[in-house]
């Protein structure tokens, strides 16, 4: 999976399950700046897993990523780790 | 002396199988139009032999921002909707910081649940998602009703089965009547899910002998009769003090004027006369009135043979053969809990419109039930006081008297 699917993977989850309009989805997004709270985080995990197949919960670490970009750029290690 | 207050409601909201709203509600059963649909679901699911139901239609709650809704079920949407109408009809903008709030509903949302124990029993409790644990909360409509309207006042969620609705504004008229409260939303609130069915279907009391024929079958009275059709919805009530209501120049619909519920302890699943009669009587005299001040009893009557006899039995004890009686559930079925709020605003806005649906269905009164006056169909009846019964498996009775505010 290339960097392009996984950006609209992760964007296509946005939108339909926490129903983020199309606009917001920037890399330099906050979840801050997309009105999201640490309920909606844990249920992104988890979706995010279930989309990718990664375990996110326990290769997560403080500053693992702080914006959209870099929950991009992590599932994609993530992904290249899986398939390693 | 107990100074009790007048109980006034100034404030009403529906969602049922016939859309939503109060008015489609009344429209609908007064032009005799049945709700009830074959169901797919039920006729490939062994072992129900019962194929029919009704459901409310697809309704965009989006109107409910996503940081509320993402909490709830079907039951908690049409809860919202319904106190909203509530609200609206009651001129209330956004309920006072100690408006209560009662609801219930028979169980929690049953798709949530079967969910919820899949991922349990597949090992995969991980991947079940935050907002299904406010989902499943028995009392997740009363939850979320608070949360979207901002409501901060004291909230009850009595789960009484089928006569939940009618004991929540029961609790919630003998708590504003005893000064403990001065205004509330209150009501019941159910989703259908196919089980509901099979429960019925496991204890032979499903309407069975009209699943090609929908519109037919469920026939409260009827000599035909063969069980219930399982329904959803809500409808919710805004009640207040009758203080409350003339300070604020309300528009004051109609008066609980009394209210009784006891329980029956011969058989957890037959509500016999004798304790049907004295939760009536017992409604009466909290009213202090006559059985002659009745005009009309809105019966549970559900369409099984054993209880709609015992009820309409109960019925004629206490108010002779004379009496009028109905049931809606020949149109709408059995809305579980939400049932006692859906026919008791019903039956509320008739009043006012000096008209009466009548029970559909009922071709052939079955000789046992023939012991009052049935109406079959819609009439011109001009009603000042009712009575709303719901009968609940289980053992709860509940009465409750209506009448025209004077």
């Amino acid at each position: 999976m290339n960097k392009e699917e996984i950006i609209q993977k992760v964007n296509a989850a946005l939108m339909k399950e926490f129903e983020i309009p199309e606009e917001k989805l920037v890399p330099t997004a906050t979840f801050a700046d997309l009105q999201v709270d640490s309920l909606d985080v844990v249920d992104m995990v988890i979706t995010f897993e279930q989309t990718f197949k990664i375990d996110i919960r326990n290769n997560y670490k403080p500053g693992s990523f702080t914006n959209l970009g870099g929950l991009y750029d992590f599932i994609e290690k993530l992904i290249k780790e899986k398939n390693k | 002396m107990v100074d009790y207050h007048r109980v006034v409601i100034t404030g009403a909201g529906a969602v049922t199988p016939y859309g939503a709203g109060v008015d489609t509600l009344v429209e609908n059963l007064l032009n005799n139009v049945s709700a009830i649909q074959f169901i797919p679901e039920l006729k490939e699911t062994p072992f129900i032999n019962s194929h029919v139901a009704c459901k409310v239609p697809e309704i965009d709650f989006t109107f409910i921002p996503r940081q509320y809704r993402r909490y709830m079920t079907k039951m908690s949407l049409y809860a919202v909707m319904a106190c909203q109408e509530a609200l609206k009809t009651a001129n209330i903008e956004k309920p006072s910081d100690d408006t209560a709030l009662y609801i219930g509903s028979t169980m929690s949302s049953i798709s949530s649940w079967l969910e919820f124990t899949k991922k349990y029993f597949d090992k995969e409790l991980n991947m079940v998602k935050t907002m299904a644990v406010f989902q499943v909360l028995n009392h997740s409509p009363l939850a979320n009703v608070a949360q979207a309207l901002d409501m901060k006042g004291s909230g009850y969620f009595v789960s009484n089965a089928c006569a939940s609705s009618l004991t929540n504004i029961g609790l919630a008229y003998q708590m504003i009547k005893a000064g403990f409260v001065k205004r509330a939303l209150c009501g019941g609130t159910e989703e259908y899910h196919p089980i509901f069915t099979g429960c019925f279907s496991i204890l032979n009391a499903a309407s069975t002998n009209f699943n090609d024929n929908p519109q037919k079958a469920s026939r409260p009275f009827d000599k035909d009769r063969c069980g219930i059709v399982c329904s959803e919805g809500c409808a919710m009530l805004y009640i207040e003090s009758l203080e409350s209501a003339l300070e604020r120049k309300a528009n004051i619909i109609a008066e609980i004027k009394g209210f009784a519920t006891n329980t029956e302890t011969k058989n957890i699943a037959h509500p016999s006369r004798d304790s049907m009669q004295q939760c009536i009587q017992m409604a009466l005299n909290d009213a202090k009135l006559k059985t002659t001040d009745i005009d009309l009893v809105n019966a549970h009557a559900t369409s099984t043979i054993a209880g709609d006899i015992e009820e309409v039995s109960a019925i004629s004890n206490v108010f002779g053969k004379d009496i009028i009686v109905n049931s809606l559930k020949g149109h709408i079925g059995h809305s579980m809990a939400a049932c006692g709020s859906i026919e008791l605003i019903s039956i509320m806005k008739m009043m006012l419109k000096n008209k009466v649906a009548g029970t559909l269905n009922l071709d052939n009164i079955d000789e046992q039930c023939n012991v009052v006056n049935h109406i079959r169909n819609t009439q011109d009846i001009k009603f000042d006081n009712f009575v709303k019964n719901s009968f609940a498996l289980g053992g709860t009775n509940a009465s409750m008297v209506i009448g025209r505010y004077n």
